[in-house]
C-alpha cells in the first residue's frame, strides 16, 4: 500500500522527469519530494506552483460542470526546456494537495507522463 | 576592513529554540498543542480546527466505534495511525495527506506559541503515533504563507467570527463548488469554524472561502463591520481623488441591497458616506 515516499519514488521512473513532490496549495509546504527541483530549490519550486494552483483553484472559470466534484484535474505549463505538470490528489476527506512534476522537455513524453501521474494520483489514496 | 557584520538573528520563538534544542515532549498553548519528535513537529491539535477524526468520520472512512478501538490498541506504543491503515480504512497515502492537512490546519490556530502561556510536558507524544514528522521551519513558514493569504482579505475579516449570513438565496453563478457547499449550509446560526468542523473541512479555507464571498457580496458583514476606505488609499488602477474630475464611483458596499434598502434615510446616508470617502 504506497504511501508518499513510494509514490513520489515511482514519479522518479516517469520517462524524462527531473523531479517530483507532493505539495499542499493552500500553502506551499512540501509533504514530499524526489530528484531535483528547479533552481535546486523545492521549497521555492513548491511556494511557486502553490501560487500558480490558488489562482486556478479559486476561479469558477475552470469548473463549468456545477457538480458538488472537484472538477481540476491537472495543469500544465510547457517552457523552454521543461514542463511543469501538476496533478490535483482528491481524497475523500477535505484536504488541498497536488503531485509535481518537473521534466525534461527532451526526454519527456507528455501524454505518457500526463497518464502514469493520474495513476499515481489515483494509486496514493485508492484503499 | 571586511564586509560588514551580517545582523543578528530576529529573536527565536518558543517553537524555534525547542525545535533547536530536538526537545520531545507537548507544547501546550492557548490555541493549541504542539508534539514534538527530537524537535521535528510530529503533530499539532486545537479547538478551532477540525482534527483527523472529524476529518475521517465526515468522509465516512472511519466507523464512529473505530476511534474508540483506534485510540484503546494505540497504547502506550501510540502506533493509532498504523492501527488505521492495518484495519483498511485507509491507505498509507490516505493517512499521511490528512494527517498534515489537518496538521497544518490546526498549526495556523496554535502558532504562534506565547512563551508565557505556554506549557511543555516532556516526553509526552499522541496517540496517533509519528506519521510523517515535519520541521517546525517549514510548518512556520506554511503557516506564514497561509495568513499572507488571508491578510489580502482583511477588509472583510469582521465575518471570521461571527454566524454566516447568505446574502441572498439560492447558489450564485461564479462561485466554486465548495463555495457553494458553504452557502448552502450557512443557516445565520453558525460561525465559519463551526461550518468547517460540522462539514469536516478545514477551518483555514474555510475562513478564506467566507471572506471571498463577503467580498463578493454574497455573505453578508454584520452590523459595524462595513470596510472602511483609508484616508489617501485609491483602488489599484485608478488614480488618486482629483485627478481624474468626474469619473464614476468604484467602491461597492459589500450587501449591494444596502443601497436598493426601501428606507430613503439608511440609502440616503449611504451614498453619502461613499461620496464623502470617495473624495478623503
Amino acid at each position: 500500500m504506497p504511501g508518499i515516499d513510494q509514490v513520489l519514488a515511482q514519479a522518479m521512473g516517469i520517462p524524462g522527469v527531473l523531479g517530483a513532490g507532493l505539495i499542499d496549495w493552500t500553502s506551499g509546504l512540501t509533504l514530499g519530494t524526489a530528484g531535483q527541483a528547479p533552481n535546486g530549490d523545492h521549497e521555492a519550486a513548491a511556494a511557486d506552483t502553490a501560487e500558480v494552483v490558488q489562482a486556478v483553484a479559486r476561479n469558477a472559470t475552470f469548473d463549468t460542470t456545477g457538480a458538488a466534484a472537484p472538477a481540476l484535474e491537472d495543469l500544465i505549463i510547457t517552457a523552454a526546456g521543461s514542463y511543469h505538470l501538476i496533478r490535483f490528489v482528491h481524497t475523500a476527506f477535505d484536504s488541498q494537495t497536488y503531485l509535481y512534476l518537473w521534466l525534461d522537455r527532451a526526454q519527456a513524453n507528455l501524454a505518457v507522463a500526463r497518464i502514469r501521474l493520474r495513476d499515481l494520483a489515483a494509486g496514493l489514496v485508492a484503499s | 576592513m571586511g564586509l560588514p557584520p551580517s545582523p543578528p538573528p530576529g529573536p527565536a520563538g518558543l517553537l524555534d529554540r525547542c525545535a533547536a534544542a530536538r526537545v520531545t515532549g507537548a507544547l501546550r498553548g492557548p490555541h493549541g498543542c504542539v508534539y514534538l519528535l527530537d524537535g521535528a513537529v510530529t503533530w499539532v491539535e486545537g479547538a478551532a480546527a477540525p482534527g483527523i477524526e472529524v476529518r475521517l468520520s465526515a468522509a465516512g472512512r472511519v466507523p464512529p466505534q473505530g476511534w474508540r478501538y483506534a485510540v484503546e490498541t494505540a497504547g502506550p506504543q501510540r502506533q493509532g495511525g498504523r492501527f488505521l491503515v492495518s484495519e483498511g480504512w485507509l491507505t498509507q497515502g490516505e493517512l499521511e495527506i490528512c494527517h498534515l492537512a489537518a496538521l497544518l490546519d490546526a498549526a495556523f490556530f496554535a502558532l504562534p506559541l506565547p512563551p508565557e502561556t505556554t506549557s511543555f510536558t516532556p516526553g509526552t507524544g499522541h496517540w496517533l503515533g509519528v506519521v510523517r514528522p515535519i520541521s517546525a521551519g517549514d510548518l512556520q513558514r506554511a503557516t506564514a504563507r497561509r495568513r499572507a493569504l488571508l491578510d489580502r482579505l482583511r477588509p472583510w475579516a469582521a465575518v471570521d467570527t461571527q454566524p454566516v449570513v447568505p446574502a441572498g438565496p439560492g447558489a450564485p453563478a461564479g462561485t466554486t463548488p465548495r463555495q457553494r457547499r458553504l452557502l448552502a449550509h450557512a443557516d445565520g446560526r453558525h460561525t465559519p469554524c463551526e461550518l468547517a468542523r460540522a462539514l469536516g473541512q478545514s477551518a483555514f479555507v474555510t475562513l478564506l472561502d467566507i471572506r471571498r464571498l463577503a467580498a463578493a457580496g454574497l455573505v453578508r458583514m454584520p452590523p459595524g463591520g462595513l470596510p472602511r476606505r483609508r484616508p489617501g488609499a485609491t483602488p489599484a488602477g485608478h488614480p488618486p481623488p482629483g485627478a481624474g474630475r468626474g469619473r464614476t464611483p468604484t467602491w461597492q458596499p459589500p450587501v449591494p441591497e444596502l443601497l436598493d434598502t426601501r428606507d430613503p434615510d439608511v440609502a440616503l446616508l449611504v451614498r453619502l458616506r461613499t461620496a464623502l470617502e470617495e473624495n478623503l
